[in-house]
């Protein structure tokens, strides 16, 4: 049946997980694009014998009219199915610099095609290249933020004068309560150093 | 191009409501001296031990978590309060307007960060999760009123979270609604033969100010549509010279 | 319809507080934001408010440096960073969602000029890049293909009369709005010419899902917001 293969392609991809890719399908999308070349070949050979039966496109209303016009219709539906299957597929692409930043996993790329992998890359260079003019990156602080400080007490003396992240210098003494940066206490938590206060 | 999924990642997430509903200003008893914040988001302060001042929410609580002030819980967040509301929420079929619109974020936020200055903590805990809960059936309801007639809905007093739960449903259920009454969809066996397509209407058609449930004054349908207009399909026939090449 | 009560005097007081601070550039940002959040299509681009806000972003983040470096109470700086951090976190999110809209309805906007002339010097520049990208990578995959009348990445084929391959956003999409002033005589585009009589009002303060395409107009001038 005429659209089938292309249909399998499109239901391929709307039944993956939203926002997955699947291996590119070249067997099945290369069976839909040489559909098209024989719809096309079959499309042509009707329009020539309408006329060298000397009727005129526009007008004639016979059986070969109604097949080549079959043969259009069963083509656009074609190349709708396959530019549905790699726009879709393209669409996850920027999501995907937005997500795992502008390096592709290897894991992904084997799922790509040629063309799709140099489209991320294209496509991830003219996000940077974007937000470099636009003096903001826009790929961190996805979530809103939160109160970047947390009480903490130091648990064993850590030393006196140490530098933080925003210059300042603390010292660290046992038991003394500080309110530092979640990012400049971390190291210290994992490593028993100090524990969080909460309230 | 076909096929495009709609535009979910632009509905809030939890988070963002949070953030919005953090800028909501509340009454702040300090103890401390301290001048005043000219910050990018507003002037706050001087703050004077004792001497109440307002700031924003996340403003309070990151004071708060330091030690430098205590919070004024809203009045709404007393327990006669939220007994008086939750009584009248029972009461009425109509979402009472006694609440503001993020009184679930506000409400959490103190819970979490200020539990020692809320009075009867545990009381006022429970009447806002009754109250929640018994909002909620409310708007179920009103959901179930919908039809196709429905093509635009007036939401009284939701909260935030609320809106925020029903909106991807409302959204696509009106949304469906009125694609499947539109006439571009529907066929009309009379007409499809006729060869010069007529010019028709293709828009649902606006028929008046109709209160489809009255029942539920909280969300009145305010205008309905209906599809008696016939209108033909348009055939896809044109085939043109071009293509022989 | 509900009875009056001191707690709607209170609430009168924080709007009339409200209305007050809702003139910092944040405010207007956060607007700004939920409605391009909330809109299906691009809206304009907020140049001046973007522009004033990235001064005072900058200023902040001196005065943050400076402060840090002096002896400065070390609870005045983390509320100045939490500031800085929320506001720039805005203006992310707001450029952020501008860029994916772009990366979605790229053909669209390049074609159509109301959408066109929204958008920001870097914003354009982004767009026909992306344009150009993605065009190469379908015409490789696919349109090279296929027979030469079927080859246009707009329409499906050369008997198309106009672009029927362009994706565009739905503009009969529900959204969530609220209107700051009392508003009359809101016409639901879609209706037909003699109900056109019949118009939609507006409390302000009520929530309503509307169908975006009825209040389009009165989004872009400012008058409803979407949340």
């Amino acid at each position: 049946m005429y659209g089938r293969k292309a249909y399998q392609l499109v239901k391929e991809f709307a039944s993956g997980e939203k926002g997955q890719l699947a291996p590119f399908n070249s067997d099945l999308f290369e069976q839909v694009v040489a559909e098209c070349s024989q719809h096309h070949k079959e499309l042509q050979s009707l329009i020539r014998k309408i006329e060298e039966e000397g009727l005129d496109i526009q007008t004639a209303r016979n059986a070969d009219y109604y097949g080549a016009l079959i043969h259009h219709l069963a083509l656009v539906r074609n190349k709708r199915c396959l530019m549905a299957y790699m726009y879709n597929r393209a669409e996850i692409m920027p999501s995907l610099s937005w997500k795992i930043g502008h390096v592709l996993p290897k894991e992904i790329e084997e799922k790509l095609s040629h063309s799709e992998v140099e489209y991320f890359k294209k496509h991830s260079a003219a996000l940077k290249s974007c937000m470099s003019k636009l003096m903001v990156d826009l790929t961190v602080d996805m979530v809103p933020p939160k109160d970047p400080y947390i009480q903490v007490r130091v648990l064993d003396d850590i030393g006196e004068g140490i530098v933080l992240s925003d210059d300042r210098t603390a010292n660290f003494v046992r038991h003394s309560m500080h309110f530092l940066k979640r990012t400049d206490a971390e190291p210290f938590i994992s490593q028993g150093l100090m524990e969080e206060l909460t309230s | 191009m076909a096929g495009q999924s709609n535009h979910e990642p632009s509905l809030f997430s939890a988070e963002e409501l949070e953030f919005i509903a953090e800028d909501e200003i509340v009454d702040i008893v300090p103890n401390i001296k301290m001048g005043p914040l000219n910050l990018i988001s507003g002037d706050f302060g001087p703050f004077t031990p004792q001497i109440v001042t307002q700031a924003p929410l996340w403003l309070a609580i990151a004071l708060k978590k330091r030690g430098k002030c205590s919070i004024c819980p809203p009045q709404w967040m007393s327990d006669e309060k939220l007994t008086q509301v939750l009584e009248a929420e029972r009461q009425s079929q109509e979402i009472s307007d006694q609440l503001p619109f993020h009184y679930v974020e506000i409400s959490r936020l103190l819970f979490d960060h200020a539990p020692d200055n809320i009075h009867e903590i545990y009381k006022v805990r429970s009447l806002i999760e009754d109250i929640r809960n018994v909002r909620f059936h409310k708007v179920q309801t009103d959901l179930e009123a919908f039809n196709g007639r429905t093509i635009a809905v007036k939401i009284k007093n939701l909260s935030a979270m609320e809106v925020n739960i029903v909106r991807p449903f409302i959204g696509r259920a009106l949304q469906a609604f009125l694609k499947h009454d539109s006439p571009e969809l529907i066929p009309d066996p009379e007409r499809v033969s006729d060869r010069t397509p007529h010019v028709v209407n293709n828009a649902p058609r606006v028929t008046g100010l109709t209160k489809v449930c009255k029942k539920c004054l909280s969300m009145e349908s305010l205008y309905s549509t209906s599809v008696d207009e016939p209108y033909t399909v348009h055939t896809h026939s044109n085939f043109p010279k071009t293509l022989n090449r | 319809m509900a009875s009056s009560s001191g707690m709607e005097e209170e609430r009168d007081s924080m709007e009339d507080y409200e209305a007050l601070i809702s003139t910092t550039d944040v405010e207007l940002l956060k607007r700004a934001w939920r409605n391009e959040k909330a809109a299906p299509e691009i809206l304009r681009f907020e140049f001046q408010l973007v522009s004033r806000l990235r001064e005072q972003i900058e200023l902040m983040e001196d005065t943050i440096h400076d402060k840090s470096t002096s002896s400065t109470d070390p609870l005045f700086l983390s509320l100045f960073q939490m500031d800085f951090d929320r506001t720039l976190f805005l203006l992310r999110s707001y450029l952020r969602i501008r860029i994916q809209k772009i990366e979605k309805y790229m053909f669209h906007i390049r074609k159509t000029d109301e959408l066109w002339n929204r958008l920001s010097k870097e914003e354009k520049e982004f767009t026909e890049v992306c344009i150009e990208d993605l065009k190469q990578h379908l015409e490789e995959s696919v349109l090279s293909k296929l027979p030469a009348t079927y080859q246009s990445i707009l329409r499906q084929s050369v008997t198309s009369e106009k672009d029927d391959m362009v994706p565009e956003p739905e503009l009969d999409t529900f959204v969530l709005c609220r209107s700051k002033e009392y508003l009359t005589g809101i016409q639901l585009e879609d209706g037909p010419v003699d109900d056109r009589s019949k118009l939609f009002e507006m409390e302000p303060g009520v929530l309503h899902f509307i169908c975006y395409k009825s209040i389009k107009a009165l989004v872009e001038s400012g008058k409803i917001d979407l949340l």
